[in-house]
């Protein structure tokens, strides 16, 4: 890292995501510690499997998740709550998640992560002499 | 007398210390200033506190169609009731945390236009979005007459 960069920490940050997004929200999700994994479920309605994309570089998690439904043309929409924008989230890990074996699934707009825990991390019983 | 004690910043304040190993002195203070723009910002983002959901409400000629966000939902959870000129759609999502099951219930009513067709009202679940569509009576369709003008 540079002199700059440690005086700034904006400029090291990672770029925005792509501009053809547009705006983006963040969606809703929790976050479960196990004994041997990190559960996250993001919620992402109206998002297919074709439409995700799940991606890790350098100790970060991010979601991109495209709305695959669009307003007809002939719809007109009276009352509105939710938003048109795609979703797009990022979420940073450290060494203790095993980045080989984080798994994904997608059911129904919840995406589950598993981030298993590396093996150095994980609680085990030490047999006494 | 003074009240507030002063400290003006010598050579030895401001040559880096051992303190931070290496790490950026500001570190902490730009994981702060994310937090509280995440807690200010994130709510923006995610529905409303409680057990509703976000709904949408369309027109067409023929049809008027409420969209509602329900990931992770049960398709036998999803019950959809038309009460006069009232909608209700309740819900309910149960998924594993850890060794127990956590269950939720979301519910909500919305007032629909008068001239729905109540006993033609269909409902489709699909990537976590309940669509229901509820016909217009003819009567309240817009009429093409042609006039004949002599």
């Amino acid at each position: 890292m540079s002199l700059v960069q440690s005086i700034v920490p904006f400029l090291a940050r990672r770029p925005a995501p792509a501009a053809e997004l547009g705006a983006t929200v963040k969606p809703q999700h929790t976050l479960r510690e196990a004994p041997d994994a990190w559960t996250l479920t993001v919620y992402l309605p109206g998002v297919t499997k074709e439409n995700l994309e799940v991606t890790t570089e350098a100790g970060a998690l991010s979601i991109v998740g495209r709305r695959v439904w669009q307003q007809p043309k002939d719809w007109t929409a009276l009352y509105r709550e939710t938003s048109s924008a795609n979703f797009a989230s990022t979420f940073e890990y450290d060494l203790s998640v095993d980045e080989e074996k984080i798994r994904a699934e997608l059911k129904d707009g919840v995406l589950q992560v598993t981030l298993p825990k590396a093996a150095a991390l994980q609680p085990r019983r030490i047999a006494v002499q | 007398m003074h009240i507030i004690r002063y400290t003006y910043p010598t050579a030895r304040s401001l040559a880096p210390t051992t303190a931070f190993q290496g790490r950026s002195p500001w570190a902490g203070l730009e994981s702060e200033i994310d937090r509280l723009f995440a807690n200010a910002l994130g709510e923006f983002s995610e529905p409303a506190a409680g057990n509703t959901f976000p709904v949408d409400l369309y027109e067409d000629k023929a049809n008027t169609y409420v969209r509602a966000e329900l990931p992770g939902v049960n398709r036998d959870a999803i019950h959809v009731e038309m009460v006069e000129d009232n909608l209700s759609i309740q819900a309910s999502r149960t998924q594993q945390a850890g060794d127990r099951e956590e269950a939720f219930a979301f519910s909500r009513t919305l007032s629909v236009p008068e001239n729905v067709q109540a006993d033609k009202v269909s409902a489709s679940y699909e990537n976590g979005v309940l669509t229901v569509t509820l016909p217009k009576r003819e009567e309240a369709k817009p009429k093409k007459v042609s006039i004949a003008v002599n």
